[in-house]
């Protein structure tokens, strides 16, 4: 085998009292796809900070073609000739695709006066393409284009530079439609026959086989497996064991006992015109149900109509069998609904406050005893109270939210949650950013709920929605893929999601 | 423990507030005696009663993280108004009721057109303040309205006395009073606060903050009519300029008090407006011209807010180990 283009040995990097990564041996080839496998809270986007300069190693080395390099900026990563297109691409929407390619490097002059040469940024722009074939129109503007189009724009600006060797895409494919994803392999294998190397980051495993030459995985820190697509074919290893290591029993609670009983919240026909249809569903007391979707199904909308926040154009929700018109989140918590929303950092709390203030903020008339001034003694234990049952670590109700980690961060939600006393709670992608330690919790905190309350999951993670509902449906493209029998699979519930089909 | 540590911090603002104001009262103390003269302090009182007025109202609307800068506008069509009225004959509380009104409709008017209608903030608010400051020349042409001012007993508010400290002073620290109630006891001030820190998580907790944001503008208003009331009861008539000198002290008693107490509250602005007033008084009582002092104060106000600031402090505490921007935020979300 030839040798590395990109190397790194024994890197590590802590955050607080978080050790992110330890020891991490890696390699990739010229000309190779390599991708980058691991569950959320494995290490895998600190490494790719640390490779394209946005964070710095504390220990261990990385080499480019051989020669020792230290990133200090991104620029640094970029003059190495390593380029990395982020998971959503920073473009500015309203300027054409050329004129994203060549944001900031417009020219070689110095100074806010330099002149730009069009004539010349074109000529550089269709050499680019000249290089690699897309059926692109860089003069449309960026905000017309598909997600693709712009994966492409994205791609295009990374290697604009001269010199680029290594591409890294970070979960290139979560946004696009199976046809788009097609057109990105063939620019991926294009690129590769041009010698330039891709790191791969996804959480589609099919996506592994279809299109990478080797892989990585990454599991607590640290860089646990490295292998051929052709020797894990041979030997029928399974990526998922890989990813989630011995914990794979662990993670999830063990499902609901009793059968689950009277229907609290059921949906019938809601819809929303291009982002759901005619959906039908009931969540049962005692019960969790899982909805599993790609980004873009409709499932983040679904969630905020069932909550109030977006009004249903069609249908209706029923409460404790009464029809209930939810025209904003006050009345949906009145009804009983609690959201936990899927991006909690800009949804779900006030980052600059403590516990303390964000628990009650769902169910500020109970903080007050019903008046006006607020029970503060008793809103205090309150807290604590509920802190400590979500098991929040360190268990502060002073600290900004802020300084918590994301799994922490999700229990501030929860016990904001426990504190509005709902009985039905849907939580949107409650474990994106949570180490695999907290996502434990959060689950059992979930099936515990579900003794009292219907619990609903919405994710993107199939294995999550697998692992931890006890009934599970998929939407696909907006609409319901539900099974014939009481529950998918998790390989039928894969397809469902991923497909919209229901196995046979 | 962590909740010792947090009150010893509290503590430690506070004296900290203390001796800046003490050390600020020495230092005009020494250059000029008669700053610590009855007059001077009395002076001193009446014009914070006036400027931490305005400085409160303003407060609602920075905590729902908005600006206002139709203070001298709606100041100057309120005096006018209110001063209209009091020629007209009508009584003392009837004129400051009609001046209230006014103030709430005009607050109404930005609040609901920056919450509801999604209006910039401070493109709303300088268009209602200059229409304000040209409403205000609807009454006499821009002359000076005095009569029945003495007969109205408005300058009571300023001249009047009760326990020994003037009636103004005794209003400012009911609002205080009131205000600090409201937002640091109640779940009303939890909602203006989660409003401001978060908007959309606080919609998704159930907080009605559109209607949050508009009642920080009427509120704000409110506080400014009632300063410039005190203000009109100082000088006994009404003119267009009466609020003219009301929006500097605010912002920077606001932003000061935010700075040195680590945030924005109805008690960082108590504290700036003091120290603002202080400041204000003390170099008129040099012979420092408005228009310097005005200057100073504003020096003042950036250097507190620098030095209070986070990211400074990071900077010097960190020269020579200095990282990258998107480092720090990385880090944050790691």
């Amino acid at each position: 085998m030839a040798t590395p283009v990109l190397t790194a040995s024994d890197v590590s990097k802590r955050f607080g009292p978080v050790q992110a990564l330890r020891g991490v041996d890696f390699h990739v080839g010229p000309g190779e796809v390599h991708a980058l496998l691991g569950i959320n809270g494995a290490g895998k986007s600190t490494f790719i900070k640390i490779l394209s300069g946005i964070i710095q190693k504390d220990g261990g080395t990385l080499t480019v073609a051989g020669r020792e390099v230290h990133f200090r900026t991104p620029e640094d990563a970029i003059r190495a000739g390593i380029a990395t297109v982020q998971q959503h691409p920073e473009l500015v929407a309203d300027m054409s695709g050329l004129d994203n390619i060549f944001l900031g490097r417009e020219t070689a002059g110095r100074g806010l006066f330099a002149r730009i040469d069009r004539a010349g940024l074109e000529a550089r722009a269709e050499a680019l393409l000249a290089r690699f074939a897309v059926p692109l129109d860089l003069r449309q503007e960026v905000g017309q284009m598909s997600a693709v189009e712009r994966e492409a724009v994205a791609i295009l600006q990374a290697l604009a530079v001269d010199g680029i060797r290594v591409l890294i895409l970070d979960e290139p494919t979560s946004t696009l439609t199976e046809v788009e994803r097609e057109d990105l392999f063939a620019l991926m294998n294009q690129l590769k026959t041009r010698g330039i190397s891709i790191i791969y980051i996804t959480h589609q495993l099919e996506e592994v086989f279809a299109i990478a030459d080797s892989f990585s995985v990454f599991r607590a820190g640290t860089c646990v497996a490295r292998m051929s697509v052709a020797e894990a074919r041979e030997s029928r290893v399974s990526l998922a064991e890989l990813m989630l290591g011995e914990a794979v029993g662990d993670v999830f609670p063990p499902k609901a006992g009793a059968p689950a009983g009277e229907a609290l919240l059921e949906l019938e026909g809601l819809g929303r015109p291009h982002e759901f249809t005619d959906i039908t569903l009931q969540a049962r007391r005692g019960e969790i149900l899982g909805i599993f979707g790609l980004v873009g199904s409709g499932c983040d909308e679904l969630s905020k109509t069932i909550f109030g926040a977006l009004p249903a154009a069609r249908g209706t929700i029923r409460v404790h069998g009464r029809e209930v018109a939810l025209r904003s989140p006050r009345a949906a918590l009145d009804a009983g609904i609690f959201l936990v929303p899927g991006d909690r950092r800009s949804e779900g709390l006030a980052l600059s406050r403590p516990a303390l203030f964000n628990v009650p903020l769902a169910n500020l008339r109970r903080a007050s005893g019903g008046f006006w001034a607020l029970r503060r003694g008793r809103l205090r234990r309150d807290a604590q109270e509920l802190t400590r049952q979500v098991a929040l670590h360190p268990p502060s109700l002073t600290t900004p939210a802020s300084g918590f980690s994301g799994g922490n961060q999700q229990k501030i939600v929860l016990a904001k949650g426990l504190y509005s006393q709902a009985d039905i709670y849907i939580f949107v992608e409650p474990t994106v950013g949570v180490d695999i330690g907290a996502r434990a919790k959060i689950y059992a905190q979930m099936r515990a709920l579900a003794r009292t309350a219907a619990v609903v999951v919405i994710s993107s993670d199939c294995d999550e929605v697998h692992g931890v509902a006890d009934r599970t449906v998929a939407l696909h493209k907006g609409r319901l893929v539900a099974p014939a029998a009481r529950g998918f699979s998790r390989d039928d519930l894969l397809m469902a999601g991923i497909m919209g089909e229901v196995a046979a | 423990m962590s909740r010792l540590n947090d009150h010893f911090r509290g503590a430690a603002r506070v004296l900290g507030f203390v001796a800046l104001v003490l050390g600020v009262g020495a230092v005009f103390a020494l250059i000029e005696p008669r700053f610590l003269s009855h007059a001077s302090l009395n002076g001193i009182a009446r014009h914070m009663a006036a400027n931490g007025l305005a400085a409160l109202g303003l407060t609602f609307v920075v905590i729902v993280r908005k600006f206002d800068l139709s203070i001298a506008g709606i100041a100057a069509f309120a005096a006018m108004s209110m001063g209209a009225l009091i020629a007209a004959g009508l009584p003392l509380w009837a004129a400051i009721m009609g001046g209230l009104a006014l103030g709430a409709v005009l607050g109404a008017v930005s609040g609901i057109a920056i919450s509801y209608f999604e209006l910039p903030d401070i493109v709303t608010t300088i268009a209602v303040g200059s229409i304000c400051g040209g409403l205000a020349f609807l009454y006499t042409g821009g002359r000076s309205i005095f009569q029945n001012f003495f007969q109205s007993g408005i300058t009571d508010l300023n001249d009047a006395r009760l326990l020994g400290l003037g009636v103004s002073l005794w209003i400012l620290l009911a609002v205080y009073a009131a205000a600090w109630f409201v937002m640091s006891r109640t779940r009303t001030g939890m909602a203006f606060y989660a409003t401001g820190e978060n908007p959309i998580a606080a919609h998704f907790s159930g907080i009605a903050t559109r209607r949050f944001v508009a009642l920080a503008y009427v509120l704000c208003a409110l506080c400014t009519v009632l300063a410039v009331l005190l203000i009109l009861a100082e000088s006994g008539n009404a003119e267009t300029n009466k609020g003219a000198n009301l929006m500097m002290p605010a912002y920077a008693g606001v932003f000061l008090g935010a700075a040195v107490m680590g945030g924005t509250s109805v008690v960082a602005t108590f504290g700036g407006i003091l120290l603002i007033t202080m400041l204000l008084d003390g170099f008129a009582l040099m012979g420092v011209p408005y228009y310097y002092s005005d200057g100073v104060v504003s020096l003042i106000l950036l250097g507190g807010v620098i030095a209070f600031s986070d990211s400074l402090r990071e900077w010097i505490t960190g020269l020579g180990l200095l990282r990258p921007r998107a480092a720090r935020k990385s880090e944050n979300r790691a």
